[in-house]
């Protein structure tokens, strides 16, 4: 984990995040220069390094500003970048929905990132640079970065699991004044994907709620390649956001995410995404554009807390996936073997006794 | 009404068969009188109705509808009696209807959610033994039956009030007198029909009252989500206040019931002076010590009910609301498939009853409807399969489970001790499920739907183990608990000879005792418990007959 690695000022935020394995390494790349955005590449050497050519990347043509050394090693890479957040409500008439303007979280400022090197945790706090409004008066925006290096799973809602490769990404809506009755936030993300590769959302229904109870929906973007079905990388959340900061299951907000759009190169990107991917992102790579919405039909519970935290999961490969615990695989077996075992036995009991008295009474017949 | 539907089993029919014959031939003569003081001299169209029961006054006819001898005047009691319960059982699930806006407005989790069940299983988990002694001996049970549904009606308002002022301990207080009242009143409305139409008719009135309690459940369920969102549109918003309105609103039907409890009473009053009728009994005796002497059997049976109870009505109190988020149904839909084991035991009952009553072998009935139950609630947890479907087959086996357990107790128990072992049994199951009801919301906000149905099935497993313990313990000791009708019936009638020669020989002696110790007989306990669960008895059941046919002649 190295902070503006080669730079000796924090008034820019880029963090560089490095899991070393036997035979490869992958680089997360969290940056807030442009658009708050993570760059992802997986790489075949444990020796791949991260180089920032600063000058360049802080101009305003930052193509090749971003690389990887050797070149040659990269196996795989991605970015996302969060664009916008877009505040709606739902009028009392079903058809009007009606959006505020939008904040633009490119033309946010944000402070110096927050790093806690031995939690492996990282805060990225913003508000937007001109706030007519005064909505972000006691309020912010902010992503906090979870980085692991043991798999395992995460001690609080939505508990999400991950491996040693993948990190949490967990984006917060604090005090924000809403701007109207029943208003509801929507983020903007887009990922960008190299020629080659596509982008997919998948939901999918689990049975198994026991570790973010009562939300079975799990969602994924995935990214894979055009011809095979194996998987690049992904993202992945539960549909759930909580409106607390110490979550329990009653301050769900329900999260739907809407369809996943190709968009055009207009989006406006964040520099170390440019830096990196230069200047084919405007023609050979894909960008794909995904809104994640928060709360329901009924969901005031933002007014009431102005408080919003919703956690994703960001890897290279398969998703993981949530198996049964040990404990109710136990409770399960016990449970259901007591019984069997007793009917089993007791009816091998009951049949030797008989056989026995029978055997006891043919003599006497 | 959930505990209800089975918790609240009838008390028990206080009149004992004989008592009945001497009670019958006083009257005769009474009524003999009275019929020729009714129809007079000038016929049956003499006089208009009113409150004929004032006075004896002049010797008058009345209109049909008035005369407590004539069916449309009983009919006219049936409906009321009917109604009596109406409110209750309403008014018990109105926290399941309406979970996701008590939690909502309310602002509690789930566990405490759930204690608005626990509240009511509470009290009662002391009362069940002294309801009955209450209305035979401390009010009577018109009175009584007017002080418990005060108490639901005051029960449901403080409950509505603590909505309207968002304090969510009022509403627990709400919930602990509505439980005060509410099985209470049960025992009330049952000595009521005992004491209004004990013979033929007691069965289908049983039957009647049960099918009124399902249909208050399931009109709950139904209906409270709508009137809620009403008195949203009203207010134009929602909150505590909209909650304590939609609550009080809901709060009606238990004012409509507590009049009826006061029409009831003065019908019944009326009727007592026209008819030289006593005051309905329930006859029970407690005794506590008796405790000591059950019998493992019998323990086995508290555990099925406790743990079978268990995975049933906290399942459905929470029900809702897992239909909606993991089955993503809509919220009517939701309380429709919520209340269909209701709809379902309502013709279901009667259907087992006289089946299990015809077949006998009621531990392979209890095994198979708690087998079902088992698969129903596996179903649940580990599929996304039709909820429909696991829904029916809870329903039915719940069913089947309430015709089948509930007598065998009657088969375990001496005749002296099955109101103590009913009262008993009552009360564990409503200890169990105020203990259950918290901890399944505990689980549900910590752990998920899927460990709570894991949960659940785990208590269906522990009756599932009470059950083949209780097969095997039966079948060493040779108890009578799986035997076939058929060979009830062979012994009953092999004995029957002796047993008559016995009984007369008793009888004769016992006579004048008997007009002076009215006595429960187990014949009546377990006929009056069986028709309060909808089952149909044979005709030869009927509890006049029952002389014939002692519980101590099937031993």
């Amino acid at each position: 984990m190295e902070y503006n690695p080669g730079w000796n000022s924090s008034s820019v935020n880029l963090l560089h995040v490095r899991a070393l394995g036997p035979e490869d390494s992958l680089h997360y790349v969290w940056s807030s220069i442009g658009a708050p955005s993570v760059l992802l590449v997986a790489t075949s050497s444990p020796s791949s390094a991260l180089r920032v050519n600063w000058t360049q990347l802080l101009s305003p043509n930052p193509a090749g500003a971003v690389w990887i050394e050797p070149p040659d090693s990269v196996v795989y890479a991605t970015a996302v970048v969060f664009t916008k957040l877009f505040e709606f409500s739902q009028a009392r008439n079903p058809s009007g929905e009606l959006f505020y303007p939008a904040y633009d979280l490119s033309e946010f400022s944000w402070d110096s990132l927050s790093l806690n090197r031995t939690a492996l945790t990282a805060e990225l706090r913003g508000a937007p640079a001109t706030d007519p409004g005064g909505a972000f008066a006691n309020g912010s925006l902010a992503f906090r970065l979870t980085a692991y290096a043991s798999p395992g799973r995460s001690g609080r809602l939505p508990r999400l699991l991950h491996s040693a490769e993948s990190s949490q990404l967990e984006f917060l809506l604090a005090g924000v004044a809403p701007r109207g009755n029943g208003s509801r936030f929507l983020l903007e993300l887009a990922t960008v994907e190299a020629p080659g590769a596509a982008r997919s959302l998948r939901s999918h229904r689990s049975i198994d709620d026991e570790y973010t109870p009562s939300i079975f929906q799990v969602l994924s973007l995935l990214a894979q390649p055009h011809n095979s079905s194996s998987v690049l990388g992904f993202l992945q959340w539960k549909a759930t956001a909580y409106g607390s900061p110490s979550p329990r299951r009653e301050d769900g907000i329900q999260c739907r995410a809407g369809g996943l759009q190709v968009a055009s190169g207009t989006l406006p990107m964040a520099s170390v995404v440019q830096a990196y991917f230069g200047e084919s992102l405007g023609s050979s790579c894909t960008i794909n554009a995904l809104n994640v919405s928060f709360g329901g039909e009924e969901g005031e519970v933002y007014q009431e807390k102005r408080y919003l935290s919703w956690s994703v999961l960001l890897g290279f490969g398969e998703p993981p996936r949530d198996t049964f615990s040990p404990l109710v695989i136990s409770i399960a077996a016990v449970a259901l073997g007591t019984p069997l075992a007793m009917l089993l036995l007791g009816s091998c009991l009951l049949l030797l006794a008989r056989r026995r008295r029978y055997s006891e009474y043919e003599p006497i017949n | 009404m959930a505990t209800g539907h089975v918790s609240r089993v009838s008390r028990v029919m206080s009149v004992t068969c004989r008592e009945c014959h001497v009670r019958a031939v006083t009257c005769a003569a009474a009524m003999a009188e009275e019929q020729r003081a009714l129809l007079g001299p000038d016929g049956p169209d003499g006089a208009e109705g009113g409150g004929g029961g004032g006075s004896p006054g002049p010797p008058r006819a009345l209109p049909a509808a008035c005369d407590p001898r004539r069916l449309p005047h009983r009919l006219l009691v049936l409906a009321l009696m009917c109604f009596l319960g109406f409110g209750s059982y309403f008014c018990y699930d109105n926290p399941a209807a309406l979970q996701t806006q008590v939690q909502r407005d309310m602002k509690v989790n789930t566990a405490q959610f759930m204690a608005l069940y626990a509240w009511y299983s509470w009290p009662n988990v002391v009362l069940c033994f002294f309801g009955g002694f209450l209305i035979d001996r401390v009010f009577g049970v018109r009175l009584g039956t007017v002080i418990f549904s005060s108490f639901v009606c005051v029960g449901q308002v403080v409950f509505a009030l603590g909505a309207l002022f968002n304090t969510f301990w009022l509403m627990e207080v709400g919930r602990f007198v509505f439980g005060i009242g509410g099985e209470s009143l049960a025992v009330a409305q049952n000595t009521y029909a005992v004491s209004w139409f004990k013979g033929k008719e007691l069965n289908l009135v049983f039957g009647l009252q049960l099918s009124m309690a399902r249909i208050g459940s399931t009109v709950n369920m139904n209906i409270m989500g709508w009137i809620y969102s009403r008195v949203q549109d009203l207010l134009g918003y929602a909150g505590p206040s909209t909650l304590g309105l939609a609550l009080l609103i809901g709060g009606v039907t238990c004012l409509f019931s507590l009049s009826c409890a006061l029409i009831l009473a003065y019908l019944d009053r009326r009727a007592e002076k026209l008819l030289c009728k006593e005051q309905g009994k329930t006859g029970e005796v407690i005794k506590l010590t008796d405790v000591k002497d059950f019998s493992l059997s019998l323990w086995l049976i508290f555990v099925i009910c406790v743990c079978y109870y268990a995975a049933v009505f906290p399942f459905i109190g929470l029900g809702k609301v897992f239909f909606i988020e993991k089955f993503q149904f809509s919220p009517q839909e939701a309380s429709a498939i919520n209340s269909i084991v209701y709809i379902i035991s309502a013709p279901m009952s009667p259907v087992f009853g006289l089946l299990v009553d015809k077949v006998g072998k009621n531990i392979i009935w209890v095994l198979c409807a708690v087998v079902t139950t088992l698969g129903s609630h596996i179903m649940l947890a580990f599929t996304f399969w039709n909820p429909w479907i696991a829904m029916c087959l809870l329903g039915v086996a719940y069913s089947l489970l309430a015709c089948a357990l509930w007598p065998m107790v009657a088969f375990v128990v001496p005749e002296h001790q099955l109101g103590t072992a009913y009262g008993f049994m009552q009360s564990i199951q409503n200890l169990g499920l105020a203990v259950i009801a918290i901890a399944a919301g505990m689980i549900l906000d910590t752990r998920g739907y899927l460990f709570l149905e894991v949960f659940f099935s785990a208590c269906v497993c522990l009756s599932l183990i009470a059950v083949v313990l209780l097969y095997f313990v039966n079948h060493l000791t040779g108890g009578d608990l799986n035997w076939s009708a058929k060979k009830r019936a062979k012994l009953q009638k092999a004995a029957a000879s002796e047993a008559e020669e016995q009984e007369r020989l008793r009888r004769q002696n016992e006579d004048d005792l008997a007009k002076l110790l009215p006595k429960a007989d187990a014949f009546s306990l377990r006929n009056k418990y069986l028709s309060k669960l909808g089952a149909q008895l044979p005709a030869h059941y009927s509890s006049c007959f029952s002389t014939l046919a002692h519980r101590s002649v099937l031993k």
